[in-house]
């Protein structure tokens, strides 16, 4: 009895002198994490809007998920959207960021993630495949040639943006707010709200209307 | 001084963790893709059998018998999780490609093996240089591995192309490819081994 309480003792013991270790490598590491996040999910948003200057995450009110991103230039005016699609591909389920511009063309994609077959189906990540869709009509992607044995990659790519740009075209429809507006009366609240905010909560309200 | 030596340089031939004693094959086979990742991998490796192994030879006399096993894995898992937040905040594209390899040190047989035959009956100086050579013969195994395969599976080296118009064999970028690398290098040293002997 005597020999359990000890080695218990020293096992706590060990675990108290680790987790503290932790805590003092967490706060030191914690802020450049998320730092390192937000700045390489800048990154990837400017990748495909080039132009663009500041990007505001549209996201309903309770969910942490985002819809997608409305990209400013630098006077702050309101010049695409950016979202993320996701379609299945041969193997895996392939994640695309696509820029959009508000008259419906396709800016550029990016694949942030995927894992088809090497040699195949990871090549839709290629620029030589993704570079097609630069300036494509996101209603059909009409110049966009899919890789000579990777149909199936590359139609997943293809099918989820065109899929998630009418989706997001449906959701930007019934947002009635002018991006470039800083701050506008929302008329059915009756109250002063800040544009992008007040964009998701309506965006909310209208998808569960549409259902 | 001889005997240090000895204690480092026998990690990197003759008692390699990965083509001798076969030990952590497991994230040998899923990050040996590019040479960058061994790299990544091998020098995070090398961070945990050192710290694990210097404070474990420390400790020694401290620890009971009986429970040294839960005792270790304590310890090793903190410099696990040490070397995986480091990674986040000053590398995240190493990170991410890496992915669940790096948490997964924590379960690597090198690890728990060094502080179990080694580092538990040793000194702190002798810890030091078996766990530096275990974790060098590793990165190094990792990096000769991943470099055949990089070179053969996506005709590349760190990203560089080095013959043009090498039409890439693309089994060597996947786990088939991993274990017909690592199958045949082992033999080659098993070879090495008999013939000097």
């Amino acid at each position: 009895m005597k020999e359990m309480a000890r080695y218990g003792f020293i096992l706590a013991f060990i675990c108290v002198v680790a987790a503290g270790l932790l805590a003092i490598v967490n706060t030191l590491t914690g802020p450049k994490i998320i730092a390192a996040a937000q700045s390489e999910e800048q990154a990837a948003l400017k990748e495909v809007m080039p132009l663009a200057a500041k990007f505001t995450a549209v996201k309903p009110p309770a969910a942490e998920e985002i819809l997608y991103y409305k990209a400013f230039d630098a006077q702050g005016k309101l010049i695409g959207f950016v979202f993320k699609a996701s379609g299945k591909g041969y193997s895996s389920v392939i994640e695309t960021l696509a820029g959009i511009f508000p008259d419906g063309k396709i800016s550029a994609i990016k694949i942030i993630s995927l894992n088809e077959t090497p040699g195949l189906g990871m090549r839709v990540a290629e620029d030589k495949f993704t570079a097609q869709f630069n300036r494509q009509s996101s209603l059909d992607l009409f110049g966009v040639q899919a890789i000579t044995g990777a149909t199936i990659s590359s139609r997943a790519v293809m099918n989820s943006v065109m899929k998630k740009a009418q989706e997001i075209k449906a959701l930007i429809k019934n947002d009635p707010f002018d991006g470039s507006t800083k701050l506008t009366i929302d008329t059915e609240q009756g109250r002063s709200v800040d544009s992008a905010q007040g964009h998701a909560e309506l965006t909310k309200g209208e998808s569960k209307h549409d259902k | 001084m001889k005997n240090l030596i000895k204690e480092f340089t026998k990690g990197i031939i003759k008692e390699n963790p990965t083509f001798v004693l076969a030990l952590g094959l497991c994230p040998t086979l899923a990050v040996s893709v590019s040479v960058a990742n061994a790299i990544g991998m091998g020098i995070a490796a090398t961070f945990v059998l050192l710290g694990s192994s210097l404070i474990i030879s420390l400790i020694r006399d401290f620890i009971p018998d009986k429970i040294r096993i839960p005792c270790y894995i304590v310890i090793i898992a903190t410099f696990v999780t040490i070397a995986e937040l480091c990674m986040k905040a000053y590398s995240p594209a190493l990170d991410r490609s890496l992915g669940i390899y790096v948490p997964l040190i924590v379960v690597n047989c090198i690890v728990l093996g060094r502080a179990e035959a080694f580092a538990c009956k040793n000194n702190l100086a002798r810890s030091f240089f078996d766990g530096l050579g275990m974790g060098v013969g590793f990165t190094l195994a990792l990096i000769l591995i991943s470099a055949i395969r990089e070179f053969l599976g996506s005709g590349q080296i760190l990203g560089h192309t080095l013959v043009k118009g090498f039409e890439p064999i693309f089994v060597f970028g996947m786990p088939s490819g991993a274990l017909l690398v690592i199958g045949l290098l082992l033999g080659l040293f098993n070879l090495l081994k008999d013939k000097r002997a």
